[in-house]
């Protein structure tokens, strides 16, 4: 570790994943609920339940990109965290609203827990994703701009690269857009407008610079290559997502009352997404056939390279399935959006924060990598995690496909509930894939007790 | 290399360097993948544009005929002859000449200017007629179309701006002028994209 | 020593591409329709585009991939729009 005050990106990490092992087992419950309906039933019901897999989702990842850039700012910056005390309390309050917050959501009904938390002054709770209480959602925002000024301010007193100069607009951008989630019109057009601008404009905009940075930061440190390449590809990813990511929020707007031209808008737009996306794995494999060392972390190497792969199909692929307006006609809301929402999550910001908690664990426990067995167990738990979401992908795509033809293009379609009935072998499938994903995880988590003998530094 | 005076002489022959054969493209590759994914744009607009006119022909030849196709005509030669500039203004930094290199680009700053005002009195008048992208297709595609054209000419201007302020600096030589290439590159694009738009949306029927 | 280009040829350039928007702003004015006119209109604006790539562009002078790139460009989107016309004759 080249700066002592990286350090504390471990704290970060270490919740990160404690969350993410969290997200899954929640993630298990919904999956059994959906073949097994009244399972925990009343203890912790099907709302509820996705509820805290999202959310605890959104909050594991939060902490991982805060961890990532207190470990990365000051690489880049060349210089010490401006306040490492700054960072650990924002931590604690980060940590201690969001358990309360679940633990709100497991032990109280959710109307009241609206009640208490002063819904009636502000009315933001209720929405996808953004369910969090008033005093959490205030509790986001100053943790995000404690969290931005700590780097902005370490990123002024030091050198200033590209790599870092996005990443913080990244961040700024996702204080900035989640600002979004305390507007709430009563007007259901406009609620759903403004709900996809903290939605969309996060995953398919701001957050793809953290990215974009990220990777780029990885393979700078794995492969070596010279930084104005790498700076070069930086830029024009991060322009070519902002131009199509943009209006290509037009793709949430086709059949929620607004003007007719977004599908038009749309469609055009967010079919080139894939194109920034396409241009990572491109740029991620040039990078390492290029490469000028061999590091000895071989696993973060395949994480990163797992990252650029997997997010292309799930955002890029998985996305333009059913982006085009013709298309979406029919898709809109299958278990085909679920199929992509999950690739997508995993296959972009889950892979790379893991990519820079793999990058980074070792140089701040003290070591350039992990020994051979932990790699290598990593490493497994890399092709276990990967492959079984990639076949909850495709389960669910294959649950999407009937279910679109059962219910909405058979000349005699049958209702909602009798679909679910017919793809119930897709939910069972998709619940046994989700049980390896869990081994994996566990894998993952044993693998940094492995004992060993260290790789030093070169 | 050439001397100072052999310059001066080439300029009043009005010769100047050109690329060899079989070079790269002419400013920063990234710029081209750039100006490539915003051909596709255009591209899939003008395509579904036809296509959709195909299913409502009446309609698409009903509102076509309230254009201004005077305006239209008019920008055109405003574009082209702002292109033409700026080749001019790339022959001159390729010389060496940063003053007329400014001077070239300048012209075609202030066409692009006179581009913008046309076009937002076109806008004016279609939205004084109550006009929207939801009246019809057609207006949604003409709307849509120009609007989104006209915020390249806007970029294109800012870009033209910065590497004027940057000639007029000294920034750029006969051997360095990458930048200047590449905001010219951009600028042609904007103006071939406005070569297929105008007969397309104004007077192909 | 650089081969050396005419500024004239530019402004020539410059004149034709001049000439040809007249001719399309007049086929305009003089309401002409139909299937030979829209083909004509087309076929000037894609030899219009076409020379502002390779002339203005200066793609002459790259790598030949970029000018089938450019070439293949204006053939699709021209076609694309030709037959969308085609099929609204009928
Ligand atoms: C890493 C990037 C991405 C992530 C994390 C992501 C995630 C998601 C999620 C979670 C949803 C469901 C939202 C809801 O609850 O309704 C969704 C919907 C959607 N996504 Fe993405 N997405 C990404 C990129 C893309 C890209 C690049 C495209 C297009 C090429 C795309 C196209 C769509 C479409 C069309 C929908 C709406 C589906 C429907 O109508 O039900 N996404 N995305
Ligand atoms: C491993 C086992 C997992 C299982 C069994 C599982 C199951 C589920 C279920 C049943 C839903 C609710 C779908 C609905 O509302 O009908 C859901 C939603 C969601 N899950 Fe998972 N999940 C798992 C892992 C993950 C992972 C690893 C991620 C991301 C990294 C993830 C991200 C999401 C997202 C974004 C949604 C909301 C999707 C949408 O709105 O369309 N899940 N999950
Ligand atoms: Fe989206």
């Amino acid at each position: 570790m080249k700066y002592k005050s990286q350090a504390v990106a471990k704290l970060y990490f270490i919740a990160a994943i404690g969350l993410f092992l969290g997200q899954i087992l929640f993630g298990l419950i919904m999956g059994l609920q959906y073949v097994v309906g009244d399972f925990l039933f009343p203890a912790i019901p099907f709302n509820v339940a996705r509820m805290v897999h999202t959310n605890l989702l959104i909050v594991w990842l939060l902490f991982g990109f805060m961890g990532a850039s207190y470990f990365l700012i000051p690489e880049e910056s060349e210089t010490e965290l401006f306040s490492p005390k700054l960072a650990i309390i924002t931590f604690w309050v980060f940590l201690a609203a969001g358990a309360i917050t679940v633990l709100g959501y497991l032990l109280v009904p959710y109307a009241s827990l609206a009640k208490w938390t002063g819904n009636d002054l502000l009315n933001t709770m209720g929405r996808e994703f953004l369910e969090q209480p008033l005093p959490t959602k205030v509790g986001i925002v100053l943790v995000a701009l404690s969290w931005l000024f700590n780097i902005t301010m370490t990123m002024l007193k030091g050198r200033k690269t590209a790599i870092s100069l996005v990443l913080t607009l990244g961040m700024l951008g996702l204080a900035v857009f989640f600002l979004f989630s305390f507007y709430n019109p009563v007007n259901l057009v406009k609620d759903k407008f403004y709900w996809w601008w903290v939605v969309h404009l996060w995953v398919e905009g701001v957050w793809e610079l953290i990215l974009g940075a990220m990777l780029a930061f990885v393979l700078i440190k794995v492969t070596g290559v010279d930084r104005e390449v790498v700076e070069k590809w930086l830029y024009v990813i991060i322009t070519m997502t902002l131009v199509t990511g943009i209006i290509g929020t037009g793709h949430h707007y086709y059949w929620i009352g607004t003007p007719v031209y977004w599908q038009w808008w749309g469609s055009v737009f967010s079919a080139l997404e894939p194109i920034p996306f396409f241009m990572m794995t491109v740029f991620a494999f040039n990078m390492v056939n290029k490469r000028r060392r061999e590091h000895p972390n071989k696993a973060a190497v395949l994480w990163a390279l797992g990252t650029s792969v997997m997010a292309f199909l799930g955002a890029g692929v998985w996305g333009f399935l059913h982006t085009l307006a013709p298309v979406n006609y029919y898709a809109h809301g299958t278990q085909l959006t679920a199929a992509h929402g999950h690739l997508a999550f995993y296959g972009a910001y889950a892979l790379v924060v893991l990519t820079m908690i793999s990058y980074a664990m070792p140089i701040i426990r003290g070591r350039a990598a992990n020994p051979e067995r932990a790699q290598i167990m990593e490493m497994w738990s890399f092709w276990l995690m990967t492959v079984s979401i990639f076949f909850i992908t495709l389960f669910l795509t294959g649950a999407g496909i009937v279910q679109i033809w059962l219910q909405r293009i058979s000349t005699t379609p049958m209702s909602f509930m009798a679909v679910q009935d017919q793809i119930s072998i897709f939910y069972w499938a998709r619940e046994a894939a989700g049980v390896v994903f869990l081994i994996g995880l566990l894998l993952y988590i044993t693998s940094f007790f492995v004992k060993g003998e260290s790789k030093a530094f070169e | 290399m050439l001397t100072q005076n052999a310059t001066i002489n080439l300029v009043e022959l009005q010769q100047v360097p050109i690329l060899k054969e079989g070079e790269n493209l002419p400013g920063d590759f990234a710029l081209w993948i750039f100006i490539f994914a915003e051909m596709l744009v255009f591209g899939v607009l003008f395509v579904a544009y036809a296509f959709t006119r195909a299913n409502n022909v009446e309609l698409f030849n009903a509102s076509q005929l309230t254009l201004s196709r005077t305006s239209g005509a008019i920008n055109t030669l405003v574009l082209i002859t702002s292109s033409y500039f700026v080749v001019r203004g790339v022959a001159a930094i390729k010389l060496g000449l940063s003053k007329q290199c400014a001077d070239w680009l300048m012209g075609a700053f202030l066409l692009g200017g006179v581009f913008i005002s046309i076009k937002i009195v076109e806008f004016h008048a279609k939205f004084a007629a109550d006009i929207s992208m939801s009246t019809n297709a057609f207006y949604m595609f003409y709307l849509s179309l120009t609007f989104f054209h006209f915020m390249h000419v806007l970029m294109g201007m800012v870009i033209l701006a910065s590497i004027i302020v940057k000639a007029r600096r000294g920034a750029y030589n006969a051997q360095h002028h990458t930048g200047v290439e590449t905001g010219a590159s951009f600028w042609h694009m904007v103006d071939f994209l406005w070569i297929i738009l105008f007969p397309l949306i104004y007077i192909i029927r | 020593m650089q081969k050396l280009q005419s500024t004239r040829f530019s402004t020539l350039i410059w004149l034709i591409l001049v000439a040809l928007t007249i001719a399309t702003f007049c086929i305009g004015e003089a309401n002409l329709a139909g299937k030979s006119t829209m083909l004509t209109l087309l076929a000037i604006a894609m030899i219009k585009s076409q020379m502002v790539a390779n002339y203005f562009m200066a793609l002459r002078q790259t790598k030949v991939i970029w000018r089938m790139i450019m070439l293949a460009y204006f053939v699709i989107v021209g076609g694309l729009i030709a037959l969308a016309y085609l099929m609204g004759l009928t």
